[in-house]
């Protein structure tokens, strides 16, 4: 189109008549899509550790020493009463017994060579109801309801135990947020005002444009597409930065011997096919809205 | 072609209007000088053709477009039947002589072949034909404005608009201009100059409209500049 090759050329032009403010507003965008794209990440890998602990977690009911004691099967009435109550529980989704012998060798697996394990004897692990629910979040019900019941020792809910880990990684996704939109405010402010001393720039063409009868396609869009282009432009630096930042960083944190089993590694896959396309997207939208914006608040039609 | 009908206008800043129940009919292919000192509204009438400027009271009608109600959508529709011409010619001095012509009908969506076409053309009516490549720098007063009248006339508007076009120019330089005007005319299209030059009104004997302080002053079909005042 005939048209088409004329509003490229000005675009192209215009951004490069201002060499030295379009890197500053490309960088600003790149940092501001950065964090956003950091942050969809953490939410990322929140949600896989969510998945991964909540499809292992559960309430363990604790059994009492006399209930422990010799009883491979739950076969006591008091284990049976108290099975048979979890599972008629609507919340309760499988209830699964685990005889203190079976927790001890399990334990022996776990702390295989540790010197842990010259301290511990079968009677000092309890039996246990290990109750997986069907929302994971309810779990406050089942210890309420079960832990003065006769026979039980206590109940411990795992997923308690876990969300301190959580906690971190949203505080991580908050805080990436928040820079982002601060970044962001900024990139917009560059944005727009790039656009009014490109538009100012061409006040001579842009009026004989105008008086000619060109239309809104050949006097605006220029910006518009300048605009655009930043943002995309910055959408792929943004990327860049974040494949170098999981390389670089991510992996290596996350590589470390404590670590590595507790949270799920971020994949390139995560970087490439999931945040930078969203980036890319969200980087065009914003720009192209405040172009569109700032054109109809600053600039003549 | 052009009408006027009772058209005020009055800028917020201003406690006088600058047209004041102001009425003319314009057929198409006439020649119309539009005359009176600075600030008797000729530019605000012109404005108004243009749509640059809406009327505070009364209709603008040019060809079969109500100009005042035209949406804002269809202005440049307007605009590319409507050639403009200025005193300070208003080239694009990173563009050449060819350029400057081509740029009107770039803008406006022409094709590659019609820009090939028409640009030599209308830099052939000008007298323009050996200085394509000329940058308007290089050009003398009244090259640029030829080169104005040719990109003016490339969408091959309906009417040409002149404001002041000889104000920068010396007389013999503006005879020529004069004279171009004159065969644009007779060659069809209407055109209507705005100017203060005595000396051009007196020898080309057309119709004159005379504005003061934003009224109509006079309508004479084959008109004089007048008396001094």
């Amino acid at each position: 189109m005939n048209g088409l090759g004329f509003v490229w050329r000005e675009a192209v032009a215009g951004l490069r008549r201002n060499v030295t403010m379009s890197v500053a507003m490309m960088l600003t965008t790149a940092i501001s899509l950065g964090m956003l794209g950091a942050g969809l990440l953490a939410v990322r890998t929140i949600d896989r550790t969510q998945d991964l602990y909540y499809s292992q977690l559960a309430v363990q009911v604790a059994l009492d020493e006399p209930t422990s004691a010799g009883d491979p099967d739950c076969g006591s009435p008091v284990c049976r009463g108290l099975r048979d109550q979890l599972q008629a529980d609507p919340l309760v989704a499988g209830v699964t017994y685990e005889s203190r012998d079976a927790a001890f060798q399990r334990f022996l697996r776990i702390y295989a060579g540790q010197s842990i394990l010259q301290l511990v004897r079968p009677q000092s692990l309890p039996a246990t109801l290990r109750v997986t629910l069907k929302d994971p979040t309810r779990g406050d019900a089942i210890v309420q309801e079960f832990s003065t019941r006769p026979g039980v020792r206590n109940v411990v809910d795992q997923r308690r135990l876990v969300e301190d880990l959580f906690t971190f990684l949203g505080s991580v996704r908050n805080a990436a947020f928040g820079l982002a939109s601060v970044q962001a405010l900024a990139a917009l402010l560059l944005i727009s005002n790039t656009i009014q001393v490109s538009a100012f720039t061409r006040r001579t063409e842009v009026g004989i444009m105008r008086l000619v009868g060109a239309t809104r396609w050949y006097t605006q869009v220029p910006f518009l597409i300048e605009a655009v282009i930043t943002g995309v432009v910055g959408a792929i630096l943004a990327t860049g930065g974040l494949v170098l930042g999981k390389l670089f960083f991510i992996d290596r944190l996350l590589s470390g011997r404590l670590i590595s089993n507790a949270i799920p590694a971020v994949g390139m896959s995560d970087v490439l096919l999931f945040v930078a396309p969203l980036l890319i997207v969200i980087g065009a939208v914003i720009a192209a809205a405040t172009g569109y914006v700032t054109l109809r608040l600053y600039v003549r039609s | 072609m052009l009408r006027l009908e009772n058209v005020s206008k009055i800028y917020p800043t201003s406690a006088r209007p600058a047209l004041d129940d102001v009425s003319v009919d314009v057929e198409a292919g006439e020649f119309v000088f539009l005359i009176g000192p600075s600030g008797s509204g000729k530019s605000t009438l012109l404005r108004l053709l243009l749509r640059e400027e809406t009327p505070t009271r009364g209709s603008v009608y040019v060809a079969n477009w109500n100009v005042a109600r035209l949406p804002n959508r269809k202005v440049p529709k307007l605009r590319q039947r409507m050639g403009c011409v200025f005193q300070d010619f208003r080239l694009l001095p990173t563009r050449s002589v060819a350029d400057n012509v081509a740029f009107a009908l770039e803008v406006t969506g022409k094709s590659e072949h019609t820009i090939r076409t028409v640009v030599p053309e209308m830099l052939e009516l000008v007298n323009l034909t050996g200085k394509a490549d000329r940058m308007p720098a290089e050009l003398s007063g009244g090259e640029a404005q030829r080169v104005a009248i040719a990109r003016a006339l490339a969408n091959r508007p309906l009417v040409l608009l002149a404001d002041e076009p000889t104000g920068n120019l010396d007389p013999e330089t503006s005879d020529d201009i004069m004279l171009l005007l004159d065969r644009i005319n007779r060659a069809g299209t209407t055109v209507v100059m705005a100017t203060h030059d005595r000396q051009i009104v007196d020898a080309m004997r057309r119709r004159v409209v005379e504005l003061h302080l934003g009224r109509l002053a006079r309508d004479d079909a084959r008109g004089v500049y007048g008396a001094r005042r």
